[in-house]
């Protein structure tokens, strides 16, 4: 009724709403918190993969100057676990330790280096039992169980049929494979093996945790998900919700590896014990080694085709090593696992994803959970049946591109497929067409994501001096959520976007906001944002007409003005907020928590250049053509491409989180090597805007997908140079060579 | 047993202020500048001076803040990321990154725009070649690095301009 006709914010670029505060120094990480009395808390790891603990003896650690406390499992409430969903995480080892690195004894001190000193003095007898490392070993019948009462956890997705390493078993799918196996002319078994990776984000896990004076729970944390974190802080800690509150902070990167609660229960643990504040910051070490990467996987492909390329049936089954316990996922399985074929009409499909317990670092949610690994074996074995039949690859990938009307490898049937728009979209940017070079390959992936639902609040408060505040409870991370916020409820109200400024709320403000993660942030903000902004403006303009005496359906808003349309007569909004004495508030309650009826589709291209002597691999450039529907920020959008395509090519290329016998090996960033400016190639952006999204806006997702083909791209790349496929990722200038040595003999 | 670490004075010049603390010989000049000036604008990431997070520059030279003892940037002039803006003025880099998008949740950006600063203040006409080479030793995991390189070379035109 009163919709401004002229876009102001929305689908310009936007700079950051907190850009001042990041480029000056000032924004306020919680490590950069300074508040009275603080302590710090350190933590003792496991030494050993899998040990009973014999003895712990603290008491010289407690004699330190310095140190206010020393805290081991024995000091804990029996059973002190956490999870996201399935609770098997000890705050501190009870009894049996599980993998190297797991936090056996904590200190709290005056500072950082007592801390360490007093761990050094902690002496603990292990005696050591044998360990699993090799998820295919572990799901052995036989194999050691490494969690005997995972029957008695909390949060199994599925019960458990008897005690197994292997604690989640998911399956998806459509059709019948055993019957499309049977028609197709072809089948074809092919095995991938994708490496453990980090998050990487610049800023370590870092909480503060203090007990104010009427006993609530503070809590600081780098953690974008507060209201889950309450719950499982909470239940861990045996407090009631009420009694906790986590506080927003600026958080320095997430990845999908900033949503558990690591150790803020064992920094309350501490608090309670010192009556002090105290603070956690892990070393870089400490991450690389202990906080929740992505999973490693080997995936068992078994594709059924014809020889005209067509695909009957596709069957994968995912060993996912989740490591030593498997808390850090929020579903206590990897959903994103069943994308692999997601682009994909295939009438018959099976994805068996399992999750295994072993003696390693526990893994997490990474950018797509289970989806890089999962589109890196279906968008290889695509190229490899298209070699096997002798067919060109992208011919194969056309004959079975989703389609409209058409329900895709999982049996989900969306509306305004855009996959082969995508396609075509990738392969023009790429210059697929161009000739190439000697040694010169170009090889494409596609994958498709549709946008999660979820809950969020925002306030938005007009202000007598003319101001807009609006208030959130969405924690970001980095992705941008506060500008897509600010455009939102700018474009609503006529302004531009940075009159808009942002707050956020701490979690006794709203009843729950499910955090960001799985791209949900921009479909369910944009709903708030504006509907926040909408109410405001209509008890504005009803506030205004009562005190200019206009007549409300005669009266607009635009800009810092409000407009009577039947004289043009207009009047600052500002000055009717101050006559009437309190700011104007427009509220929105959003829960939009079901399946999107529209996916995105990402469809890229790499060309690279091998060196046949070396095996070295250049990647020359990457073209990627995103679905996006209607984009907000296309800065903010750019910038969520690029740097999921420069996590891609690490993982394509370069990052594997190395273990020896269960040890990481690779724990720091001078040995787990992550792109730099200087690796990055030309990297060409397509946007293929349409009216298919979903809320006010016609939104789309961009978090995951970019990151989630870029490694099939390569591979597909590099066979396309030089006729050597790398099934193992990442993949090096050394398994290049080796393969075109094997080729040559 | 252990001992109490011996303590020494540092005085220094902060962004053009004279400082001074007393602090342990084993304080990183990362640890002197965020807890003991309180200037947390520079960041401590990897520790091994290999990220750049923790970039400053001591007596006109890149230095990793976090494996610099305090105690060797006695006497020494440093600059951080709190002294690029200049009487409410942000530095040209700095608006350059916020209009070309050069980061998203900031924790690298201190050390990227300290390094960059450097970068112009010594070759101030760099080929986008030379500022990714310059750049490398700055990791950033949110931006794929191409709107930071962007807003450095863009940075370059508008001084020229």
């Amino acid at each position: 009724m009163t919709s401004p006709t002229v876009i102001h914010s929305v689908g310009l670029p936007a700079p950051r709403a907190d850009a001042i505060g990041k480029v000056t120094g000032g924004a306020t990480y919680t490590a950069d918190l300074r508040l009275p009395g603080t302590v710090w808390g350190k933590v003792l790891r496991s030494p050993y993969p899998h040990a009973r603990i014999a003895g712990i003896d603290t008491s010289a650690a407690r004699q330190v100057p310095g140190v206010h406390a020393v805290l081991t499992g024995d000091d804990l409430p029996p059973n002190t676990r956490f999870g996201r969903r399935i609770v098997d995480v000890p705050v501190l080892a009870q009894g049996i330790v599980r993998f190297i690195g797991e936090p056996v004894a904590a200190v709290a001190a005056d500072d950082e280096d007592i801390a360490q000193r007093a761990l050094d003095l902690i002496e603990v007898e292990y005696e050591e039992l044998p360990a699993i490392f090799d998820a295919l070993e572990a799901i052995e019948p036989g194999a050691t169980l490494l969690h005997p009462d995972v029957m008695n956890y909390t949060g199994l997705p599925a019960p458990l049929e008897r005690p197994s390493n292997v604690v989640t078993r998911t399956v998806w799918g459509t059709g019948d494979v055993d019957q499309g196996f049977r028609q197709a002319e072809w089948t074809f078994d092919y095995t991938f093996t994708i490496p453990t990776v980090h998050q990487a984000y610049i800023e370590p896990h870092s909480c503060l945790v203090r007990i104010d004076e009427a006993g609530r729970v503070q809590v600081w944390a780098s953690n974008k998900a507060p209201y889950n974190l309450r719950q499982q802080v909470a239940a861990c800690i045996g407090l009631p919700l009420e009694r906790i509150r986590i506080n927003p902070v600026t958080i320095g990167g997430d990845f999908g590896g900033k949503g558990s609660p690591m150790f803020i229960p064992l920094a309350y643990f501490l608090a309670k014990a010192t009556a002090r504040t105290v603070r956690i910051v892990l070393a870089y070490a400490e991450e690389l080694t202990s906080a929740n990467p992505r999973h490693p996987c080997v995936a068992q492909v078994r594709v059924g085709a014809n020889r005209d390329g067509t695909i009957v049936a596709y069957q994968a089954r995912l060993v996912f090593n989740s490591g030593a316990y498997a808390g850090f996922k929020p579903a206590g399985f990897l959903p994103g696992a069943q994308h692999g074929g997601g682009a994909y009409h295939v009438p018959h499909c099976k994805v068996e994803a399992l999750g295994v317990y072993t003696n390693r670092v526990p893994c997490g949610h990474m950018r797509g959970p289970g989806e890089p690994q999962s589109i890196f074996a279906f968008e290889s074995a695509v190229d490899r049946v298209a070699r096997d039949l002798g067919l060109p690859p992208l011919e194969v990938r056309r004959k079975n591109l989703l389609r409209d009307g058409e329900t895709n490898s999982l049996g989900h049937r969306y509306q305004d497929i855009r996959a082969e728009d995508t396609l075509n979209a990738a392969l023009e940017a790429a210059g697929w067409d161009a000739p190439k070079g000697k040694n010169v390959g170009r090889g494409v992936a596609i994958c498709e994501r549709a946008p999660g639902g979820g809950e969020t609040h925002a306030n938005v408060t007009l202000h007598a001096d003319g101001s807009v505040v609006l208030h959130t409870s969405i924690f970001e991370q980095g992705s941008g959520s506060y500008t897509t916020l600010q455009q939102v409820a700018a474009e609503e109200l006529g302004l531009p976007h940075d009159a808009v400024r942002v707050e956020v709320w701490d979690t006794d403000a709203v009843p729950f906001d499910t955090g960001v993660g799985g791209s949900r942030v921009t479909r369910v903000a944009t709903q708030a944002g504006a509907g926040a902004a909408q109410q405001a403006r209509d008890l504005l303009l009803q506030r205004a007409a009562q005190t200019l005496g206009w007549p409300r359906e005669q009266l607009t808003l635009a800009g810092t003005r409000i407009r009577r349309n039947d004289t043009g007569e207009t009047h600052s909004w500002a000055d009717v907020i101050a006559k009437t004495g309190s700011p104007v508030v427009g509220g929105a309650s959003i829960k939009d928590m079901g399946p999107a009826p529209v996916t995105g589709f990402t469809a890229q291209v790499a060309e690279v250049e091998v060196d046949p002597e070396t095996g070295a691999v250049k990647l020359r450039r990457i073209a990627s053509a995103h679905d996006v529907g209607r984009v907000v920020n296309p800065m903010g959008i750019r910038g969520q491409i690029y740097g999921g395509i420069a996590q891609g090519v690490g993982y394509g290329m370069m990052e594997e989180l190395r273990m020896d016998d269960g040890r990481v090996t690779t724990a720091s960033f001078a040995d787990y090597k992550i792109p730099t400016m200087a690796d990055m190639p030309e990297v060409r952006i397509v946007l293929l805007e349409s009216e298919s999204g979903v809320g006010p806006y016609h939104v789309k997702g961009i978090g995951e997908n970019p990151n989630a083909p870029t490694a099939a791209a390569i591979a597909n790349a590099v066979e396309d140079a030089v006729g050597v496929r790398i099934d193992d990722l990442p993949i090096t200038a050394e398994k290049v060579y080796r393969a075109l040595r094997a080729k040559r003999q | 047993m252990t001992t109490e670490p011996r303590s020494v004075n540092v005085r220094l010049t902060v962004n053009g202020t004279p400082r001074e603390a007393a602090v342990p010989v084993y304080r990183t000049l990362v640890d002197l500048l965020r807890y003991d000036l309180g200037l947390t604008g520079t960041k401590e990431a990897c520790g091994v001076g290999v990220c750049g997070a923790c970039t400053v520059v001591v007596n006109g030279n890149l230095t990793a803040s976090c494996i610099t003892l305090a105690f060797k940037a006695d006497g020494a002039t440093v600059e951080t990321v709190e002294g690029m803006a200049r009487d409410g003025e942000l530095h040209p880099l700095q608006a350059s990154f916020i209009e070309h998008g050069g980061f998203q949740c900031g924790a690298c950006t201190p050390g990227q725009l300290v390094a960059a600063k450097a970068l112009l203040d010594s070759n101030p006409e760099p080929t986008e070649d030379e500022v990714r080479r310059w750049m490398s030793g700055n990791l950033c995991r949110c931006t794929g690095y191409a709107q930071i390189l962007d807003a450095i070379v863009k940075a370059t035109a508008a001084r020229e301009a």
